[in-house]
């Protein structure tokens, strides 16, 4: 098949200052290449000056998570047949400065990440002296926040994110929540503390762009409710 | 400045060009009969604050709400009013109640749903309104 491919532009470095788009139309697609097929191709054959972020390729690392055809995807992951056009516009992740075409500055993002102390917390020595031992139930209530790959597709989908870049984002609450309901941390209290200030959960409009952007499948919008719900009985259960 | 220009300029575009699904849309909804409802209730404050300071401008008020015009924006406004409700009532239901409804599934049916339920409710209002507007014209 035939497909346009539509990339946004931006790079100080060949004073291309202006954002605009390129296009390219590539022929002999198949339905089932990703986006990120076509953007390597087009890296590869038409301009080498294309730039992206991509590590793995297997929508494991996260690097490239980015808009297509107006909606946040890993491009790893995202198949041409899935988008259900010829057409495929590729922009960067919206509230993050670009740097350079499809690539973002990550930095607020992540230093937004480390605020909530997204690190298991226990000074104790275990009852055993060896290892904190814990239930099939108590793995499971924190089972799906653990697969997040801060890759950024949900808090960039986030209009309260795009509105105010202070408030701390999906990603960060689902790493809170990781730790918060972990029954062998000890710091769920500073944590829920962090997440009930100005910038914190209360942010949340429950507009539910993160959890259906999430390429992990995670229940984000779920995981943000019971963080509130934490802060409101002060259990963590 | 700069940066609340900046963030402004994301957020319209984002609510704009961002290919949401159903709460995408919800959202935007919920925000515009909110915006509206309380641009509303701005005037309306005004308006009435009138008869005590200075009633002749209130005189004037009512006369300009009977307008054609305005009887069609007080039908758009009921709906305002009935979706911000019914769509606050489910919010509060699926975040502080039972958030185990955030699911895909269930957050796309009950945002149709909250819209088909607001226009249910909505609509014998709207007519019978739209019955008075047409009375006066």
């Amino acid at each position: 098949m035939e497909v346009t491919l539509r990339v946004f532009r931006y790079n100080t470095e060949t004073g291309r200052t202006k954002p605009s788009f390129d296009s390219w139309t590539l022929t002999d697609v198949d339905p089932t290449d990703r986006v990120l097929d076509l953007l390597e191709f087009v890296k590869g054959y038409h301009d080498g000056t294309l730039s992206f972020r991509r590590s793995c390729a297997h929508g494991v690392c996260g690097s490239d998570a980015m808009r297509i055809n107006g909606r946040n995807y890993l491009a790893c992951k995202v198949l041409v047949r899935d988008l259900n056009s010829t057409t495929i516009t590729v922009e960067p992740i919206m509230g993050l400065k670009v740097m350079k075409d499809l690539i973002v500055d990550m930095e607020p993002f992540f230093e937004s990440y480390r605020s909530v102390l997204p690190y298991m917390i226990n000074d104790e020595v275990p009852a055993d002296g060896k290892e904190r031992l814990q239930s099939e139930a108590q793995r499971e209530r924190f089972d799906d926040t653990t697969k997040c790959i801060l890759c950024a597709a949900c808090t960039t989908s986030c209009p309260s994110f795009w509105g105010d870049g202070k408030y701390v984002g999906p990603a960060t609450i689902v790493n809170a929540h990781r730790f918060i309901f972990d029954s062998r941390d000890q710091a769920a209290g500073e944590r829920l503390e962090i997440l009930n200030e100005q910038g914190g959960v209360w942010r949340c409009r429950t507009a539910f762009n993160c959890t259906e952007a999430c390429p992990r499948e995670i229940h984000i919008t779920q995981a943000i409710a019971e963080v509130k719900q934490a802060i409101n009985t002060g259990k963590v259960d | 400045m700069t940066t609340l220009i900046s963030s402004l300029r994301t957020t319209l575009a984002g609510y704009i060009n961002y290919r949401g699904r159903e709460g995408h849309y919800s959202f935007l909804l919920h925000r515009l009969t909110g915006l509206g409802t309380l641009l509303f209730l701005a005037i309306h404050i005004v308006d009435t604050a009138t008869v005590y300071w200075i009633p002749e401008l209130y005189d004037h008020a009512i006369a300009i709400y009977r307008l054609p015009i305005f009887l069609v924006g007080e039908i758009g406004l009921v709906f305002a009013v009935i979706y911000h409700g019914v769509n606050g009532l489910r919010i509060i239901y699926q975040d502080m109640v039972n958030p185990a409804s955030w699911t895909i599934a269930r957050q796309r049916r009950a945002a149709r749903w909250t819209l088909i339920l607001s226009v249910i409710i909505w609509l014998p209002a709207a007519l019978i309104m739209l019955n008075t507007l047409l009375a006066h014209l």
